[in-house]
């Protein structure tokens, strides 16, 4: 009992001191909410690092310049890691600053940079230097009092000089897409040891971990894909079972908090759109006549069709919402989960501005809804894989359905 | 939104990961966790069925086998019955065949003895008779040395040849 207690406080304790860590950081004392939320649920070029909002691990960026030419380079060239005078706490601290990064090819010299106050806020752009009078130009157009948090379009704004810009091709091993492959080499790894156990014990059945995958792997294969497609789930079925686990991993690996773990990759719509069209493509291509048919010429009055092709434009309509509802259940649900236990953790710091009962109580309750949060969040991300194979399954079996015999059932009856 | 719009490195790479995923997982991964599962599924099945019918065969072994040791039982039981009773068949032609030679033997005994007591009767007979007709020749002699005896002796000898 004492022992889970120990380990309770110590999960309780990492959960609490990240955020405790970075409290410090604003100058007023202030969290700004909205930032820290899209920060955590969004991408980065390095991943963080427990316990420090300094350092985090560097990983390449590779991008294509303006003149077509690509370059690879460490995201640690991006920032800087020096002092800060802190006025607030009187002494000075470690903080990263973004900076240029300056590389030379073919003789000619190239700029890439993390802008804060751009368009392309967070993104690498490339920078050219601009005559004196076009910064004259633009400085007068800044209104703000503050000229270095002032946007202007196209241009970069480091500290109220402006650069121009060019949001470069990013094709960056950025965080989303490093914890990517983890969950695609996991994936990989749990299946191959499986079929290696198979390899190696011949029909013995698995114990533990693997008969626990396999069990699981018969739940989405007996359960949904046979029961579903019937004879046709042999073709269908690698498919929704590599999106079924893959899916899986990515949502379990985000609600970890460090390394392996904690990016957002399901709550982004680009993972779950990919997802999505991969469904409309199989849909798409493994069509039949009769899934056609149903599109162009529906079994409705024929009013409802031939003069103003009304059901048609549903139809066709339905064919692209049926995806994209597959693309935004996913990215809506694992990306409200993510928000929530954010916004759970930051109450504290917003309630620490009311003294210190309040933050005390305030800790105790946030931490107590966020874990409680991350748990449903486990069940959240096994439904959701789930709905989301649910349904591809559907999709694809309304798509190749044999209604031959179905049309002959009608007729004897 | 930034949220909102897919950037573009990240839907490459999930392309790409995921098709390698996929390729993978559909050449080495999936069909032969299915066949293996449904194989130990049907394996299972068999298995079930074999146990089944085998039962039944061991349950109608167990009765053929009752069967032949009852009809075993009773036939050696019968068996046991026909010896005893060859037995005492056995032992009571003996005991026949034992009284019948001793029998044999003494009827045997008894002939010779018979025989042996005829010849004894027979030789004594002609012993007495051969003492009988010397005293009678001695008698005959002695008493017929006259005539008036002799005539008298004649004539009683053909009264009782006539009387005969």
């Amino acid at each position: 009992m004492t022992k889970k207690f120990a380990i309770l406080f110590v999960l309780l304790s990492v959960l609490a001191f990240p955020f405790s860590a970075f409290s410090s950081e604003k100058d007023k004392g202030q969290v700004d909410v909205k930032e820290n939320i899209f920060h955590h649920l969004g991408d980065g070029y390095g991943w963080e690092v427990p316990f420090s909002h300094t350092y985090r691990i560097p990983l390449p960026v590779i991008v294509r310049a303006e003149d077509g030419k690509w370059f690879v380079f460490s995201s640690s060239r991006l920032s800087q890691i020096s002092e800060v005078q802190d006025p607030e706490a009187g002494k000075s601290r470690k903080e990263a600053v973004p900076v240029i990064y300056k590389t030379e090819k073919d003789g000619k010299d190239y700029l890439f940079y993390q802008p804060h106050v751009s368009t392309h806020s967070g993104k690498v752009v490339q920078l050219f230097p601009i005559p004196d009078a076009e910064q004259k130009k633009l400085e007068a157009e800044v209104t703000d009092s503050d000229i270095s948090h002032h946007v202007a379009p196209g241009y970069t704004n480091i500290d109220g000089k402006f650069w121009r810009e060019y949001r470069c091709f990013d094709l960056s091993i950025t965080k989303n897409v490093l914890a990517l492959f983890i969950a695609a080499a996991l994936v990989i790894w749990i299946v191959l040891s499986l079929v290696r156990f198979y390899a190696k014990h011949g029909y013995k059945a698995p114990r533990k971990g693997m008969g626990f995958f396999e069990l699981c792997v018969d739940f989405i294969y007996s359960g949904v894909i046979k029961s579903t497609l019937g004879a046709k789930a042999p073709k269908y079925a690698p498919y929704l079972l590599t999106a079924f686990f893959f899916i899986l991993t990515m949502n379990l690996l985000g609600l970890i908090v460090i390394f392996p773990g904690g990016a957002n990759l399901t709550g982004n719509i680009a993972i779950t759109l990919v997802l999505a069209v991969m469904t409309f493509i199989i849909t798409t291509v493994s069509g039949n006549k009769h899934y056609w048919k149903e599109v162009f010429w529906p079994d409705v009055p024929i009013w409802l069709k031939c003069p103003l092709p009304i059901m048609q434009v549903i139809e066709i309509f339905g064919l692209f919402t049926k995806p994209a509802a597959l693309c935004v259940r996913l990215f809506a649900n694992m990306m409200g989960g993510h928000m929530i236990v954010i916004t759970l953790v930051l109450l504290i710091f917003i309630f620490a501005a009311f003294g210190a009962a309040t933050a005390g109580v305030s800790v105790v309750v946030s931490l107590i809804f966020s874990i409680f949060m991350l748990a449903l969040d486990v069940l959240v991300s096994f439904i959701q894989a789930y709905v989301f194979t649910l349904l591809s399954t559907i999709f694809i079996s309304m798509a190749v359905e044999d209604h031959k015999e179905k049309h002959d059932e009608v007729k004897a009856a | 939104m930034e949220l909102f719009t897919p950037d573009f490195g990240l839907v490459f790479w999930m392309f790409i990961a995921f098709i390698l995923l996929f390729l993978i997982l559909a050449k080495w991964g999936w069909p032969m966790i299915i066949k293996q599962m449904e194989g130990r599924a049907d394996t299972i099945d068999k298995g079930v069925e074999y146990a089944r019918e085998a039962k039944e065969q061991l349950d109608s072994a167990r009765d053929s086998a009752q069967k032949v040791i009852g009809e075993a039982q009773a036939r050696q039981a019968e068996m046991l019955r026909e010896a005893a009773k060859m037995k005492s068949q056995i032992i009571e032609e003996a005991k026949k065949e034992a009284s019948e030679e001793a029998r044999k033997v003494m009827e045997a005994a008894k002939v010779s003895i018979e025989q042996s007591r005829k010849e004894a009767e027979l030789q004594f007979r002609n012993e007495v008779s051969k003492f009988s007709i010397d005293i009678a020749e001695k008698m005959v002699r002695s008493r017929l040395q006259n005539d008036a005896e002799q005539q008298k002796l004649v004539d009683k000898m053909l009264d009782e040849i006539e009387k005969n």
